[in-house]
């Protein structure tokens, strides 16, 4: 029986992984100029294959892929960590709030920073990210303790969500009209544009925080059982919920910091590979989250890029179309029982 | 006082630093059974969760063999003390084993992955608590009465020295009311188990306590054996129970007499 269990987790991990890798090289192939397979690893093992379809693989297809890759791994951890932590099924960073916190804060310091004509790294978009993000959690988290309901946890998020938002319009709408193009783009959510120096820093930050998580594996599934006997199981309760906090602020930041906010993903993909793995045991399910978030990313921003070609929607609006049905689901399932 | 392996001196428990119960003295050696009686609402569960370090202590000292309750680590204390509360536990995706087996945490390494020797006690302790037969079953489709058992071989799981119980009989029917006693008297004369826990079957801590805390108001009411407890009219007094408003009902009467008295 167990042993049947284990090759299960095996089994769905590596289709996981199949996917993601179907998808990566789908979106390297596939754009406003189609590749052929044979030119991409044309140009990886080095032979000429023309300068514009270089150029395009190199300066465009790929760190887009792989931002895609790590950003939406990195966010359905992120839904992932939120889920156990407020033990909610319908938590997430964007139905939290977290992400227009980042938003918010990221808006304020381009606009401010740019007015002064000074260059927007990376570095400080995460940092602003990181507050704005902590700052919406520190909302949820006061209100967490005064309600009960996770419908009402939810709501209070998506409350906050919508204040930043508007205070993001607002900024957005004082802007310059140059500050504004860029701003908007981002504001919607999109992966295009991604420079490899982003790509650098995001696989830096997520790697670490991968890594960090899944040391937290066998705590977290402790925490699982309830406060009451993770506590008597010996976990240090304050410190795993301390590390929760910042670890999924973090995710959220970077994110948000390089994607803008991206809606559902937290939610839909855990939940789906949940489904698939039939367990909630951290130690299986981080990697799983993480390969299951990319897989999804991957597939929504061909789509994304693809369906209105040349126009290219804003990814959350294909996120929303796959994942809030999910979400629906979830609601009517814990509804009947 | 050295041959006691859990004592308390002065202990005041309560909530949010608004004391309940104050100056709570017990003392029990190796493999006894302290049961907690009272009304509803009088704070065993509050003694309980203090003493299980859920609550902080708001005075007095606790000790658990040579160490004081308070100071002892975390891990080291998780390895000697399991719990099983009367808070609905939720889980999803967890098969029954799964649960039982999260009782082997304090004793796996960093992963919290089970070895051979983990699984073969996890299917010992269930075997034991005769739950075997639902170890594969989904423990969030599985009933009130079965999840209680379940907690318990979990919290058996763990090897503790002491155990505490938040009622643990609520949901059992008489079968499994009274397996878990024999099962308790076993794991006491085995392994020396000592046992803490509430009860609101008073006939049922008649016979298997070896001390008796009777909990009411903001001191400690009584404390003693089942044969100082259960005397003349004191679970009437105890309890409030105005036989003059039954004296219509002779069975109801002889009932309320029968538990009230202790039999050799």
């Amino acid at each position: 029986m167990h042993e049947n269990r284990k090759r299960r987790y095996i089994a769905v991990l590596f289709l996981l992984g199949i996917c993601t890798l179907i998808f990566f090289i789908l979106n390297i192939c596939i754009g406003s100029v189609g590749i052929a397979l044979s030119d991409v690893v044309g140009v990886f093992i080095g032979r000429e294959r023309g300068e514009t379809v270089t150029r395009i693989l190199w300066n465009i297809r790929l760190p887009r892929a792989i931002s895609v890759l790590i950003l939406g791994g990195a966010l359905s951890l992120a839904g992932y960590l939120l889920q156990t932590f407020f033990n909610n099924p319908i938590a997430g960073p964007f139905v939290l709030g977290i992400s227009s916190g980042a938003k918010m804060a990221v808006a304020l310091v381009m606009v401010f920073l740019m007015g002064k004509s000074i260059r927007v790294t990376s570095a400080v978009m995460i940092i602003a990210a990181f507050i704005g993000a902590m700052l919406s959690m520190g909302f949820v988290l006061m209100m967490s303790r005064k309600v009960n309901s996770m419908a009402m946890l939810v709501v209070s998020g998506v409350m906050i969500g919508y204040i930043c938002s508007a205070i993001t319009e607002l900024v957005v709408t004082f802007a310059d009209d140059a500050d504004i193009v860029n701003l908007h783009n981002w504001s919607r959510g999109s992966f295009s544009g991604m420079t490899w120096e982003n790509v650098k820093v995001m696989t830096v930050m997520v790697y670490i925080i991968f890594i960090a998580v899944f040391l937290m594996s066998k705590p977290l599934s402790a925490y699982q059982l309830g406060d009451a006997y993770a506590l008597n199981l010996g976990v240090n309760l304050w410190l795993l919920r301390v590390c929760i906090v910042i670890f999924s602020s973090i995710l959220s930041a970077c994110i948000v910091a390089f994607a803008g906010p991206i809606s559902f993903v937290g939610i839909a993909a855990p939940h789906l590979v949940k489904r698939f793995m039939n367990t909630t045991e951290p130690i299986w399910m981080i990697p799983a989250c993480f390969l299951g978030g990319s897989a999804f990313c991957l597939f929504c921003d061909l789509i994304a890029k693809t369906i209105l070609a040349p126009t290219e929607l804003s990814i959350s609006t294909v996120t929303a179309i796959f994942g809030a049905p999910v979400v629906l689901c979830i609601i009517k399932k814990r509804t009947k029982t | 006082m050295k041959s006691y392996y859990f004592y308390t001196n002065k202990m005041c428990v309560g909530y949010d630093n608004k004391p309940l119960i104050k100056d709570i003295e017990v003392a029990l050696p190796k493999g006894e059974i302290l049961s907690l009686i009272g009304p509803n609402g009088a704070g065993k569960s509050t003694v309980l969760k203090s003493i299980a370090r859920q609550l902080r202590l708001l005075g007095g000292t606790v000790y658990l063999g040579e160490n004081v309750l308070t100071e002892m680590k975390a891990d080291t204390l998780a390895k000697k003390m399991s719990v099983v509360f009367t808070e609905r536990v939720k889980v999803e995706l967890k098969s029954c084993r799964d649960m039982v087996a999260t009782g082997r945490y304090p004793y796996t390494g960093w992963f919290g992955v089970l070895s051979k020797e983990d699984e073969r006690i996890v299917d010992e302790v269930m075997e034991l608590t005769h739950i075997t037969d639902i170890a594969e079953k989904d423990f969030d489709k599985i009933s009130d009465g079965q999840k209680q058992r379940v907690m318990l071989a979990r919290a058996i799981c763990q090897e503790p020295e002491i155990v505490i119980l938040d009622e643990p009989t609520s949901y059992l029917d008489i079968k499994y009311k009274l397996e878990f006693l024999s099962l308790l008297n076993e794991m006491r004369e085995k392994r020396g188990l000592t046992v803490i826990m509430s009860l609101h079957e008073l006939e049922l801590a008649k016979i298997v306590s070896d001390k008796i805390l009777c909990l009411k108001g903001e001191y400690v009411e009584r404390y003693g054996t089942p044969e100082e407890i259960f005397e003349s009219d004191f679970i009437e007094r105890f309890f409030d129970i105005d036989i003059n408003g039954f004296s219509k009902n002779e069975k109801l009467l002889s009932y309320i007499k029968q538990i009230g008295k202790y039999e050799r």
